[in-house]
């Protein structure tokens, strides 16, 4: 089937064609969903490598439950982020506290800030992601979808199955928690906190 | 104050977090995507393999034909209980008997009507 076709068949609909042996299915989800899965890593962990290698896991577990796929019970975007987010929390758990991703480092995206500008970057965004680590998988989930993707409060509401007044609490208790966590290190990292 | 301290924070935690977000995302890499469906590739079902699994309820719809087949179903149950029910209703069981009887049957009028007596003059 062209590439064109598939365009307009949904993630559950290719991946079942995948399931039957379609390859041409496979080259679909994988220019649809492994740029999702990449930035979402990415945006978690903060490095590259670390990044590519969740991404090829994340797809790797996506084949593997193909032929058990329950098509309608949950969306493949929806069962994917959630398998990403679990993979880099894994990984950020196992990052010693103080360790900055060597990956974060080496390849600045931005040429033009300053050395010292750019080590003040890492470090903020090495130190929000170990104190989302902490927050209980729902609120974490919440916080970042928000803040990182953007998503509005229905769009969160329906990639995790609850309610709108429930993300928003969600999404509330999660940034107290986070605010709480990180309050000592706020004036080190550049902020003010009172 | 309680209540200022606390908006406080988060505001500088929104600040945080949006600079962390405004970090660009790089594409993901060419050999990254050779990877990916190489992965693919290797555990690729044989063709025409094993079908992906649906709940019970839409196995038995899609054995009966899909939807469009089980509402016709239906109807026709519908109707032909009402109609058998309706018959029954209007003229009672006794009707079965008024049936008229073989020995009065006009084998003449039959093929009169049928028009074949005008064809054949």
């Amino acid at each position: 089937m062209p590439l064109d076709d598939q365009n307009t068949v949904d993630d559950a609909a290719l991946l079942a064609r995948y399931a039957r042996g379609d390859a041409a299915a496979a080259r679909a989800l994988t220019a649809r969903l492994v740029p999702r899965v990449h930035a979402q890593a990415f945006r978690m962990l903060g490095d590259s490598a670390e990044a590519e290698d969740v991404a090829q896991e994340a797809m790797m577990r996506l084949w593997r439950i193909a032929p058990e796929w329950r098509s309608g019970e949950a969306k493949v975007t929806t069962w994917l982020y959630r398998v990403v987010a679990n993979l880099c929390t894994d990984r950020l758990r196992k990052r010693p506290r103080g360790a900055v991703a060597i990956g974060s480092i080496a390849e600045p995206m931005d040429p033009a800030p300053s050395v010292e500008a750019k080590m003040q970057a890492d470090a903020r965004s090495h130190a929000l992601r170990q104190a989302l680590v902490a927050l209980p998988e729902r609120q974490r989930l919440a916080v970042m979808m928000r803040h990182f993707e953007g998503a509005t409060n229905p769009e969160i509401a329906v990639r995790l199955d609850i309610s709108t007044e429930a993300v928003e609490s969600l999404t509330a208790r999660g940034k107290r928690a986070l605010a709480t966590a990180m309050k000592g290190q706020a004036a080190a990292l550049g902020y003010e906190d009172e | 104050m309680r209540h200022e301290s606390k908006n406080e924070s988060e505001d500088w935690l929104d600040q945080m977090l949006d600079d962390v977000a405004r970090i660009p995302v790089p594409d993901a890499p060419p050999e990254l995507m050779a990877r990916v469906l190489a992965d693919a590739e290797h555990l690729l079902p044989q063709p025409g393999g094993v079908p992906v699994q649906m709940p019970l309820w839409r196995q038995v719809v899609g054995g009966l034909g899909g939807w469009g087949a089980l509402g016709g179903l239906a109807v026709a149950g519908v109707t032909g209980l009402a109609i058998g029910l309706g018959a029954f209703d209007a003229a009672g069981i006794d009707a079965l008997w008024s049936i008229a009887p073989l020995d009065e049957y006009d084998s003449q009028a039959s093929l009169t009507a049928f028009g074949w007596d005008y064809e054949e003059g």
